[in-house]
């Protein structure tokens, strides 16, 4: 579906994994958007960007797609050990890149692989219990945010989320408490009436284990846990009178403190389900990570960082793209940026090695060997994209002709000369 | 193009033919009736010795939607035992309890498998699922839709709004979610659980909507026969696993009043609570209840030793359950207002008295149900076994010595609770032929499918006849889909895509509405954002939608 210029559509937004379907957009005439309705900061922001030129390029010089799709292939052909990273894309576009990298013998990973993969081991050495987007706008009387920053992503997680006009009459009875747990200037994001509990964002994990160890009656020895006592107190008190919990955290801006604080979310989560109900939910997945993980899933039977060869092989540990490249042990790297955001590929491939599909102009266009110029899902062309749950897929419609190709049908092209 | 099968030992009991030497000639797809001349055909297949039947259908087996792929992201450890080098498929992929999806269909097909059913997909889930059947190549497919946990039907049965309401419903979601038949998983109690009950009886109340399972099941049954769907309610009852369930499903199919309802994994809903172990069978309670109410058809999930994966979309049993995960690792979910899922791997042992008991009462519960075409083989994949151990389960079956002799192997207290080495039953190919062709292709109501009379698609298996019924059923000689050898002497030699069936039912508009102003008012997607439109399963021509018809009745 193309929109006439001028023209209000609907649209779901790409650009974080909320998936947001209920966008109002008007075409400008550079191709870009205003979001009239729905909008958050950063659509706004992306959707404002123009289009990319559909111009493919061989070391910065124009070529056409035929022989960037060629050279494209001879560099996956040549190498040892390709790499195709990146991956952010959708659905149609990861079931493209692993079909590619098992053509190839390459490695797969994704952008935010680190995040993903963190995830990806609590869930094969313990577990959780979950829950989805609508779960937690009907259902939970508490959602306890773990040090989220709606200023950076999910701000409509908001709106959509924790301050609907309406909640159904089977939760009727019960008002819902928001509680914040982090960093305090995370405040002035949040909606009114949030109670704000400060905690240093290294200590998170502490104050989660000594409010686990309350619940589980069992006796602090400090009194220092990142938290103030009393708002310790104050926590223990919401959990305990609440019937539904949802414990809401990012992993992708924990940084170091992501394992063991996501641990610590599952522990509390199990602590919670004995007497009464709780399930966790994880913001992430950007960048077509869940569609990455999911689609790999399934095809592979494991969630990114295998390599293909003979057969299927999983390293969490040993692929990772930015260390694969830096150590030397990926000679040719095809990166996919669908988005438009992360346009080059961490550095250290020779230019005549490195293959960018990207939805925006690579940083150093020289330093590039081939760049193949693609559409943006949801806005160039249709496309698939899973949201942060993992249980909701969305089909995303084109809102303007660009000529842009996909992921998917560039990739296509490429495993068709391999 | 004519090809002639010749001489096969022919099992087609949708045709009432059972083991005659006759041969079958395939032209565009299709068998068609033996020319007047034998030397019409352009290409001969000689079978003599061979045994002949339709392809396969598995009409329960977990191969697509989020718990499935939850399970295969769990258990690296499981996928590494079994992993399929390059060469061995089209693709490689990776195989046993949770398998990649590609790998799936090729050892589907590998065992005569032409078309496999996923009996518990989300409306929720439902984009994802159909993207993994996609994905699953050689075998149709088709996916049950769950109902009776979302919280739109509850408060419109609470709010006790008319059947034709509720009908519309259930049009809708079979519409939206491109699914076959309804599914119902533990009536209410997947949503109880969100209101924090730990169990639910048949007759006891969810507390936030205030209806029953009884009612849940009546009114979806009621829809079921209502709309003409060919397959009815899908019924995954109450209690599961819990011992005394079996009086659960006795009332759940007295229950039923005469309508019709297909129960599922019954085996795991067949335990009584006599003995030292306060857990026994009641396999042939269940099965004088089945035998005596042509209204039921049922398939087993029988269990077999080893590890494995349960996936269910039953959260409240298997949060019970995840005690005895083994690793000790689970998932649980509750899911978008719509369901909820739980995923636990374990492991059966044969010298666990508990174990051994519930392979004991699936075996019982096939020897004792009189009627192979109401009752199917399944394995509840991988709910009970990796649906690979089919082949191991019809020698079980088909040869009481055998299946002795794995009895004597088994917890001897299990041994002697069960009343299984006093069945002298042994199934004969042509029964096999009913419980995994005729039957299934019935009672779904899949046209050309489960026979070999002319005008039937060419799906054909070839195996040849081993006395070792495990063997001859592993690796048949020859599958044929749509005319077309797809797998030889057990090998895949040719991939194809396969189609995905669905049903369209009628239903008045108006009811898409009220759900518009439903999502819009609750919900964190739009109505039509849910909806997977047909050509996202055509998709370019790679995928094919086959729509069956369904006549509403008054």
């Amino acid at each position: 579906m193309t929109a006439a210029p001028a023209d209000i559509t609907l649209a779901t937004c790409p650009f974080c994994s909320l998936l947001c379907d209920d966008l109002s957009l008007s075409t400008r005439p550079d191709q870009s958007f205003s979001i009239v309705r729905n909008g958050c900061r950063r659509a706004e922001k992306l959707f404002r960007r123009r289009p990319v030129a559909p111009q493919p390029l061989i070391a910065g010089q124009p070529v056409n797609l035929e022989t960037a799709v060629a050279r494209a292939a001879r560099i996956l052909r040549r190498a040892r050990h390709p790499l195709i990273a990146g991956l952010a894309t959708d659905v149609e576009g990861a079931r493209a890149s692993v079909n590619l990298a098992e053509r190839c013998g390459g490695a797969l990973d994704h952008v935010n692989g680190d995040a993903l993969m963190s995830m990806s081991r609590l869930l094969q050495t313990r577990g959780w219990y979950s829950t989805t987007l609508s779960e937690v706008r009907n259902r939970a009387d508490l959602v306890l945010l773990i040090d989220v920053d709606f200023q950076a992503r999910h701000e409509n997680f908001i709106r959509r989320c924790l301050t609907p006009d309406a909640r159904p009459e089977a939760a009727s009875g019960t008002t819902r408490t928001i509680v914040h747990l982090g960093a305090r200037s995370a405040k002035r994001f949040l909606p009114t009436g949030t109670h704000v509990l400060p905690c240093h964002p290294s200590r998170l994990t502490e104050a989660l284990l000594a409010l686990n160890a309350r619940l589980r009656g069992h006796p602090l020895k400090t009194r220092d846990c990142g938290l103030k006592p009393a708002d310790l107190e104050r926590l223990v008190e919401l959990v305990r009178a609440a019937r539904y919990t949802a414990l809401v955290f990012a992993p992708g801006s924990l940084g170091a403190e992501r394992e063991p604080l996501s641990s610590a979310v599952c522990d509390l989560v199990e602590s919670l389900n004995r007497e009464a109900r709780a399930a966790l939910l994880s913001l992430g997945g950007d960048e077509g990570g869940m569609s990455a993980v999911s689609a790999c899933a399934w095809l592979t039977g494991f969630p990114l960082r295998v390599q293909m060869g003979r057969t299927i092989s999983f390293e969490p540990q040993r692929i990772n793209a930015a260390k694969l490249i830096a150590t030397g042990q990926a000679d040719a790297v095809l990166w996919v940026d669908a988005f438009g955001n992360q346009p080059s590929p961490p550095v250290g491939i020779p230019p005549d090695a490195t293959v960018i599909l990207g939805a925006a102009h690579p940083s150093d266009i020289e330093q590039c060997g081939v760049y193949i110029p693609v559409g943006t899902p949801g806005l160039d062309h249709p496309g698939r994209l899973v949201r942060t749950d993992s249980v909701v897929t969305l089909a995303l419609t084109g809102q303007r002709d660009t000529g842009l190709s996909s992921v998917a049908g560039v990739l296509t092209r490429i495993l068709d000369r391999l | 193009m004519l090809l002639r099968l010749r001489g096969g030992r022919i099992y087609d009991p949708e045709n009432g033919v059972n083991g005659e030497i006759r041969d079958l000639y395939v032209r565009n797809g299709r068998i068609v009736k033996a020319p007047s001349d034998p030397r019409e055909a352009n290409e001969t297949i000689d079978l003599k010795g061979r045994v002949v039947m339709a392809g396969a259908i598995d009409l329960h087996t977990h191969i697509g939607g989020g718990k499935v792929n939850i399970a295969r992201m769990m258990l690296p450890e499981d996928h590494e035992r079994d992993l399929t080098p390059s060469g061995r498929h089209p693709h490689i992929g990776c195989g046993h309890a949770a398998p990649s999806t590609r790998t799936a269909g090729y050892r589907y097909a590998e065992m005569g498998y032409v078309a496999c059913f996923e009996p518990a997909m989300l409306a929720a889930n439902a984009r994802q699922a159909h993207l993994e059947m996609a994905d699953t190549p050689m075998v149709d497919k088709g996916a049950y839709v769950l109902l009776g946990n979302d919280d739109f039907f509850l408060r419109n049965l609470a709010a006790g709004r008319s059947p034709e309401t509720i009908r519309d419903y259930v049009a809708w979601t079979l519409t939206a979610a491109q699914a076959l038949a309804i599914k119902v998983v533990n009536p209410g109690g997947i949503n109880a659980f969100k209101f924090n009950q730990r169990k639910l009886d048949l007759d006891e109340a969810n507390a936030a909507y205030g209806v029953t399972p009884r009612q849940i099941l009546l009114s979806l049954a009621d829809a079921v026969r209502a709309l003409g769907l060919a397959h009815p309610l899908h019924i995954h009852g109450c209690n599961l696993g819990v011992p005394g369930n079996l009086d659960t499903t006795l009332d759940t199919i007295r229950g039923l009043e005469g309508l019709r309802a297909h129960l599922t994994h019954v085996q795991f809903h067949s335990y009584g609570t006599e003995g030292d172990y306060k857990f026994s069978s009641g396999a042939a309670e269940i099965a004088e209840a089945v035998n005596k109410n042509p209204n039921i058809s049922l398939d087993v999930g029988q269990i077999m030793f080893g590890r494995t994966v349960t996936e269910s979309g039953d959260s409240m049993r298997q949060f019970a359950g995840s005690a005895f995960a083994d690793p000790k690792k689970w998932v649980g979910m509750d899911i978008e207002c719509d369901a909820g899922c739980g995923v636990v791997p374990f492991r059966y042992r044969n010298r666990n008295f508990v174990n051994a008991l519930q392979w004991a009462i699936g075996l019982e519960l096939f020897l004792l149900c009189d009627d192979p075409w109401r009752i199917f083989l399944t394995t509840d994949h991988p709910n009970g076994a990796p649906f690979t151990s089919y082949p191991h389960l019809i020698r079980l079956l088909m040869d009481r010595s055998f299946r002795n002799d794995m009895l004597a192997t088994i917890h001897p207290d299990a041994a002697a609770h069960s009343r299984l080495a006093s069945i002298d039953r042994e199934y004969s190919l042509y029964e096999i032929a009913i419980m995994t062709r005729a039957a299934p292709a019935r009672s779904l109501g899949l046209k050309g499918f489960g026979s070999l009379a002319p005008g039937a698609r060419a799906h054909i298996t070839v195996y040849i006849d081993h006395d070792d019924r495990e063997r001859m059923f592993a690796t048949p000689e020859y599958v044929f889909k749509d005319g077309q050898i797809i797998v030889q002497d057990g090998r895949v030699v040719a991939e194809v895509q396969g189609a995905t069936h669905v049903v369209h039912p009628d239903y008045d508009r108006r009811i898409e509405q009220e759900l518009d102003d439903y999502f819009e008012r609750y919900m964190t997607l739009r109505k039509d954002s849910l909806r997977v439109s047909d050509d996202e399963i055509r998709d370019e021509g790679r995928g094919e939608l086959v729509l069956h018809p369904t006549t509403a009745r008054p």
